[in-house]
């Protein structure tokens, strides 16, 4: 039967859904009506999650909190099951911070088929709080595929024959990533009759060895080709590189953040870590992600095409958070999980800053942008803001991040990955100093703009629409500054979101008690 | 074995066509082909020898097969569609753009 509790969880997916042919239907009557409703369901999405979180405040300080919603088919095996516990909702928040702001960027950003656009964002906004929320893994398999279905228009949104090559390679390893995924959820189904995450983690001791290193290996696969990690990351640059800034914002900021979120749900609640210790998969993991993230930082370096050296600084990044998880312990979960807050601002904010730039350079290519610092010298400040933060400068959030994730591998005696995250961070200095001072070098005077007080001028009218691109990237800025300055406010949310990780059996017990 | 046998025949046949093959659509076909063996593999394994549909289920009926693979099937097949037709989609475009589908002659596809 329907249940009406906690339906509130099904609206953080049904709105974005819904939204989507709404914005086509309004797009043909009256495209003001569809402008504002873009907003009105963005700024609705964001209000949800945020209430959510202040009407379980205590819960959530506790560590108890826990939401789940049941629909089951008149008492049929076929069950709709979502839940949210702390680690869910921490990701939730931070999603649904990053997207409002994207779509908020899109709207002066975007030119032309701006229906189909919205309608595309949208749908693959709800696939990822939907793949966040779902406590069942053919559900998880449906959102994963709708992720990889929905970005694929958006990724060759422009239609040049660049863009169409980075989509199609995009969709064929999304579409074996996904094969990859379907085996092992079915190889669950037939080894315990049940695809729920809470009853698979306990019956899975019960499962033969050989077949539990092979559904293991399967959800690997998948998740190494979705994340992009060192031997399978080819097409993740292209990908990331083609597309429009705002969608460049929303994969390399938010997807990766949520294939590392799944990651999680599924080697920690669903299959205990420590068969991943016991199979030694997880050291070679850990070698096989500080790899990648040093080949993903020396590959940034002889990139001459901004874009796509911010994207394989991602693969840099993501390759330490994955190594920093390896190590399973309280301190090595905080640095992570700082880290993938941190990176979502900062390259969400570095691709957005990257559109504003493309409007005035032209081209993302490292000669067209010189003499940039001078025409817009506060964007291009903010945007130098944000590659300091990135490549780890106090008192900055990416430092924070970087320094905690540091100290757990020092703690965890793992000195060579300690040495590739400082490495990591001195080949960032060189490969953004290679841009700033591109765009700092001396041009002929008429390039420069009037004078200071005309661009202080100029932010006053931040809430006008060429404007409104500049104010989402000061606004990541400050988030950045903020944050690094008072980390604190994120102690809390971590740490209970950690507590899901240490402790899997409370989210097992809950969704099966409740 | 019969099952596994064809579900590894299958699975290889596409892997094949999806290494070796330049042709791109031939490379979608290989793609298709990896999803049909898995789903033949799935629904045949499944296959008990029930007597009953699941919607027709009465008292009297013991054997009937599980509608749980069947419906992840039916799931499959529709995505594994979707995604085929927009890869197809794709391939259209980019020949626009390059007159060919060759996957050796276009730049971009080869790293």
């Amino acid at each position: 039967m329907m249940s009406w509790m906690n339906i509130e969880l099904n609206l953080l997916i049904l709105l974005p859904a819904f939204s989507a042919p709404i914005i086509l239907i309004l797009d043909r009557i009256n495209e003001k009506l569809r402008k504002i409703f873009v907003i009105l369901s963005a700024s609705l999405s964001l209000y949800f999650v945020t209430a959510l979180f202040f009407a379980n405040f205590t819960d959530i300080k506790k560590g108890s909190f826990f939401l789940q919603y049941t629909f089951d088919y008149f008492g049929g095996p076929f069950i709709i099951n979502f839940s949210m516990d702390n680690l869910s909702l921490f990701f939730s928040l931070l999603i649904s911070m990053a997207v409002f702001l994207i779509i908020i960027y899109s709207t002066s950003y975007i030119k032309y088929n701006k229906a189909k656009y919205y309608a595309l964002f949208f749908l693959v906004a709800a696939s990822i709080q939907g793949s966040v929320l779902t406590a069942d893994l053919f559900t998880m398999y449906l959102f994963i595929e709708g992720i990889t279905v929905f970005t694929t228009p958006l990724i060759s949104f422009k239609k040049t024959e660049k863009t169409t090559e980075a989509a199609m390679q995009y969709l064929y390893y999304g579409i074996i990533g996904g094969v990859f995924f379907f085996i092992s959820i079915i190889l669950i189904y037939f080894n315990l009759g049940t695809l729920k995450i809470a009853e698979t983690a306990l019956g899975f001791s019960e499962i033969s060895g050989p077949m539990q290193l092979t559904i293991i290996i399967f959800f690997l696969l998948s998740l190494i080709i979705k994340l992009g990690i060192f031997p399978i990351h080819f097409w993740l640059p292209k990908a990331h590189s083609a597309c429009p800034a705002p969608v460049s914002a929303l994969l390399s900021g938010v997807l990766l953040k949520v294939y590392l979120y799944i990651f999680m749900r599924i080697f920690w609640t669903m299959i205990s870590f420590d068969y991943l210790i016991e199979l030694h998969i997880s050291t070679f993991i850990m070698d096989l992600a500080l790899v990648s993230s040093l080949l993903g930082h020396i590959f940034a370096l002889q990139e001459d095409d901004f874009k796509k050296m911010l994207a394989y600084s991602s693969i840099g990044h993501i390759g330490m958070i994955l190594a920093v998880l390896m190590l399973n312990n309280q301190a090595a979960f905080y640095g992570a999980m700082l880290h993938i807050a941190a990176h979502l601002m900062m390259k969400s904010g570095l691709f957005l800053s990257s559109g504003y730039l493309l409007r005035t350079a032209g081209s993302h290519h490292i000669d067209e942008l010189e003499g940039i610092g001078h025409k817009n010298r506060i964007t291009f400040g903010a945007f130098v803001i944000i590659c300091l933060g990135t490549i780890g400068m106090p008192p900055l959030l990416g430092f924070v991040s970087k320094w905690y994730i540091l100290l757990a591998f020092l703690k965890g005696k793992h000195f060579f990955a300690a040495l590739v995250t400082v490495l990591g961070s001195l080949i960032a200095l060189f490969y953004y100093l290679r841009y700033i001072s591109k765009a700092y070098a001396e041009v002929s005077p008429e390039l420069k703009s009037a004078s200071w007080s005309a661009d202080f001028a100029e932010l006053l009218h931040f809430l006008k629409g060429d404007q409104l691109m500049s104010t989402i990237v000061y606004v990541f800025t400050l988030l950045i500054i903020f944050f690094g300055f008072s980390f604190q406010y994120f102690d809390m949310p971590v740490n209970t979101a950690i507590i899901e990780l240490l402790n899997p059996q409370k989210y097992i017990d809950l969704v099966l008690g409740g | 074995m019969f099952i596994n046998a064809v579900f590894i025949i299958l699975f290889l046949l596409g892997f094949y066509a999806l290494i070796v093959k330049k042709n791109l659509i031939k490379m979608v076909i290989g793609l298709n082909l990896m999803e049909a063996a898995v789903f033949f593999w799935v629904i045949s394994f499944s296959d008990i020898g029930g007597e009953v549909a699941i919607h027709k289920l009465n008292e009297a009926a013991v054997n009937f097969n599980d509608p749980v693979p069947q419906a992840l099937t039916l799931t499959g097949i529709v995505i594994g569609a979707s995604t085929a037709a927009l890869l197809l989609t794709l391939i259209i475009e980019l020949n626009k753009f390059t007159d060919t589908i060759d996957r050796d002659e276009i730049e971009g596809l080869n790293n």
